[in-house]
């Protein structure tokens, strides 16, 4: 009701006109980049790992390189509050009295300090992330380093929560928003200059400008602004990777339940692991110069699996270790539990070569989880009830009950590999996640993963893989009873794979 | 007030030994080490609390031990102190957090800091129900400020910082005490040694 009189109150359409000098005003924030140099901001420090030979070829002292972007903070900043702008119009659009900003709600937010907030699942865990990749991006897209970024980020989502919305601050959005976008920000920046073809012109320039900006919007903005976009240069040089490669899985799984190992019906699955630089090897000081990403659509959910771990520091220790510190952003969704998580791990591993055509490679790593979500029932539910129509749907209020639990914990895991005459042809992996849930049911969640793939080589880059998998979930709950809700289930893939050369 | 005037003492007393030094970079150690003291604000929150929690205000002592990573870059631990006292006794929190603190511009004091970490807040929801005390709580900060002397061994920085203290959902005799929140704003002065 309140929303049919919203569209049909004059006053709005009033309201809606004096929106348009701050659409304008957002769109001059994100094509700032067009802009001269603000004097202050100071010269391009030269990016990490850069070689002599490319320094020398610098022309703008703002481009710490030829293809790289002119530093400059305080665009940067404008940027990050220009998408900040967008979003609030967008919400203002969509009808959300969140959106109804004004100074009183600023202060108010201020005032009350940081909250925990009861937003969808989805919301909360993939949509600020993505939301915090578009600060992060304001920040890479002015020639900002990693670390830079990552404070553009924090600034972004903290101006967002504070001032972009009626409702007060959200810590767990704040989190989210900061260490996803950051994991998120980076990776697309990455895999949109790998798109980018900088020396290429005509049509074939264009749409790979094109498609690097459907990663990284705010990158390619600035480029179509600056005229980058149509200029030859070289890439950045901390941005090419050392190696990429990709697998792409499909095929058929098959769930089983808690009393039945099997069932009949199976899913149709396609899951795709990226590889970026090599994370196994090499000095390191450059964060990300190597990262892993892993997407699996289907298998029960449309979205099942979400994995990027992103290396931040890279050092070859004693006798053919290789130590390591990652950053790792985590979706996973399945019968046993449903969990996103922001966390950074230590991680240490070797390659051993086992005869002349065959090496072994493994990986252990532990970690802390600085925020992790996982679905929860209360105590006394089995099954979570149908929801109901809620009178505040769309208008971005979230009132509740939210069926998932917050909290920080820790990870630890394992992965090896066989691989003979360059096949991988055995995987073994293995995390465990432990959730000490603050905001939600007080518990202890302990969710659990193993799986091993059997893989063929069968002509040139097509494979046939199996695979088998264990999922299980302990929940220990701080009630008086002291209650331990348990669930495990077994599951089985079988796909044909295809991998990049 | 007192918590005022001790900002102001320090950020009197300490210039005139490091500003008094060269700006030239130093051949300075890895460590950094800030001490200093400050203005605290708190104010509680909770989902479904009637209570519109009063802002309350007591001294605070805010330290950093860490790692200077470059020169606009320190890592490091973050420690913030606090005490007052409320009708109900004596509430006490402390935030140790991992941080890092960041000069966007090398040139310029200017600076922002963030991390997490845990934060113990004892006696906090008494007036909630019997039986929390010490309550552990996840914390995240944020906050920023300007660093004096900020190439040289000894500095002073006036910082303006948010810790917040995610306590969450909280067992009372009195049953369940939904998200409990507690938010600590600070204005300081600290000494800074690299």
């Amino acid at each position: 009701m309140e929303a049919t009189g919203r569209i049909s109150n004059p006053r709005h359409s009033v309201g809606a006109m004096r929106f348009f000098p701050v659409l304008l005003l957002a769109g001059v924030l994100l094509l700032g980049a067009s802009r001269p140099a603000v004097a202050q901001e100071e010269t391009a420090p030269p990016p990490d790992d850069q070689s002599p030979a490319q320094a020398a070829d610098v022309k703008d002292p703002r481009r710490a390189c030829d293809g790289c972007p002119p530093r400059r903070i305080g665009t940067s900043l404008l940027q990050a509050t220009g998408i900040n702008v967008i979003y609030g119009l967008a919400n203002l659009a969509r009808g959300q009295v969140t959106a109804r900003i004004t100074p009183a709600s600023w202060w108010e937010n201020m005032q009350q300090g940081w909250v925990w907030d009861l937003d969808d699942f989805t919301v909360n865990q993939m949509g600020h992330p993505y939301q915090g990749s578009n600060y992060f991006n304001a920040g890479r897209a002015n020639g900002l380093s990693f670390y830079e970024s990552a404070a553009v980020t924090a600034f972004g989502s903290a101006t967002w929560e504070f001032f972009g919305e009626t409702n007060h601050a959200s810590l767990n959005d704040f989190i989210n928003t900061t260490l996803g976008g950051i994991t998120l920000g980076e990776m697309f920046h990455r895999v949109g200059w790998l798109i980018r073809d900088t020396h290429a012109a005509g049509k074939r320039r264009l749409w790979s400008e094109i498609g690097a900006t459907a990663l990284d919007p705010i990158t390619g903005l600035n480029r179509f602004a600056s005229g980058d976009s149509s200029r030859v240069s070289d890439k950045p040089s901390d941005l090419v990777p050392s190696s990429v490669r990709g697998v792409a899985s499909a095929g058929v799984l098959w769930r089983g339940t808690q009393s039945s190992a099997f069932t009949g019906v199976g899913d149709p699955f396609l899951e795709m692991d990226a590889y970026y630089g090599d994370t196994n090897t090499g000095r390191s000081r450059t964060p990300y110069d190597a990262f892993w990403l892993r997407m699996r659509f289907g298998g029960g959910s449309a979205f099942s699996e979400a994995r990027v771990r992103g290396r931040l520091y890279g050092q070859p220790v004693a006798k053919g270790l290789q130590f390591s510190v990652v950053q790792t952003y985590n979706y996973q969704k399945n019968d046993a539990y449903e969990t996103g998580s922001q966390a950074i791990d230590a991680a240490i591993g070797t390659t051993r070569k086992l005869s002349s055509r065959t090496d072994f490679w493994i990986l252990g790593w532990g970690g802390l989880t600085v925020l992790g979500a996982v679905d929860s029932l209360p105590l006394g539910l089995t099954k979570r009830p149908e929801e109901q129509a809620s009178t505040t749907d769309k208008q971005g209020v979230s009132e509740g009950p939210r069926y998932y639990d917050y909290g920080p914990g820790s990870d630890f895991g394992t992965l090896a590999r066989f691989t003979h005459d360059g096949h991988d042809v055995v995987l073994l992996f293995y995390v465990g996640r432990q959730i000490y849930s603050l905001d939600g049911v007080r518990a202890n969640h302990f969710l659990q993963h193993a799986r091993v793939d059997l893989l063929f080589p069968l002509h040139g880059r097509i494979g046939l893989g199996t695979s088998g998998e264990f999922f299980h979930r302990s929940s220990y709950y701080q009630d008086a009873a002291q209650t331990i809700n348990t669930y495990h289930y077994p599951q089985l893939r079988a796909y044909l794979t295809w991998k990049s050369r | 007030m007192r918590s005022v005037g001790l900002c102001v003492v320090l950020a009197w007393l300490v210039p005139a030994s490091a500003l008094a030094q060269d700006a030239q970079p130093e051949q300075a150690s890895r460590l950094w080490i800030v001490a200093g003291g400050a203005s605290a604000t708190l104010r509680g929150h909770c989902r479904d609390c009637g209570a519109n929690f009063p802002f309350r205000h007591a001294g605070a002592i805010l330290g950093n031990a860490g790692y200077r990573v470059n020169s606009r870059m320190d890592v490091g631990a973050d420690l913030l102190w606090l005490q007052w006292q409320n009708d109900s006794g004596r509430i006490r929190a402390t935030s140790i957090d991992a941080v890092a603190q960041f000069r966007p511009w090398e040139s310029k004091g200017f600076f922002v800091k963030g991390g997490a970490g845990m934060a113990f807040v004892h006696n906090f929801v008494r007036t909630l129900g019997p039986n929390p005390d010490t309550s552990k709580a996840l914390s995240v900060v944020i906050g920023g400020g300007w660093e004096f002397n900020p190439k040289g061994r000894l500095g002073l920085q006036l910082f303006a910082m948010q810790h917040v203290g995610a306590l969450g959902d909280l067992q009372t005799t009195n049953g369940q005490v939904s998200e409990v929140t507690a938010n600590f704003w600070s204005v300081g002065a600290a000494i800074v040694v690299r």
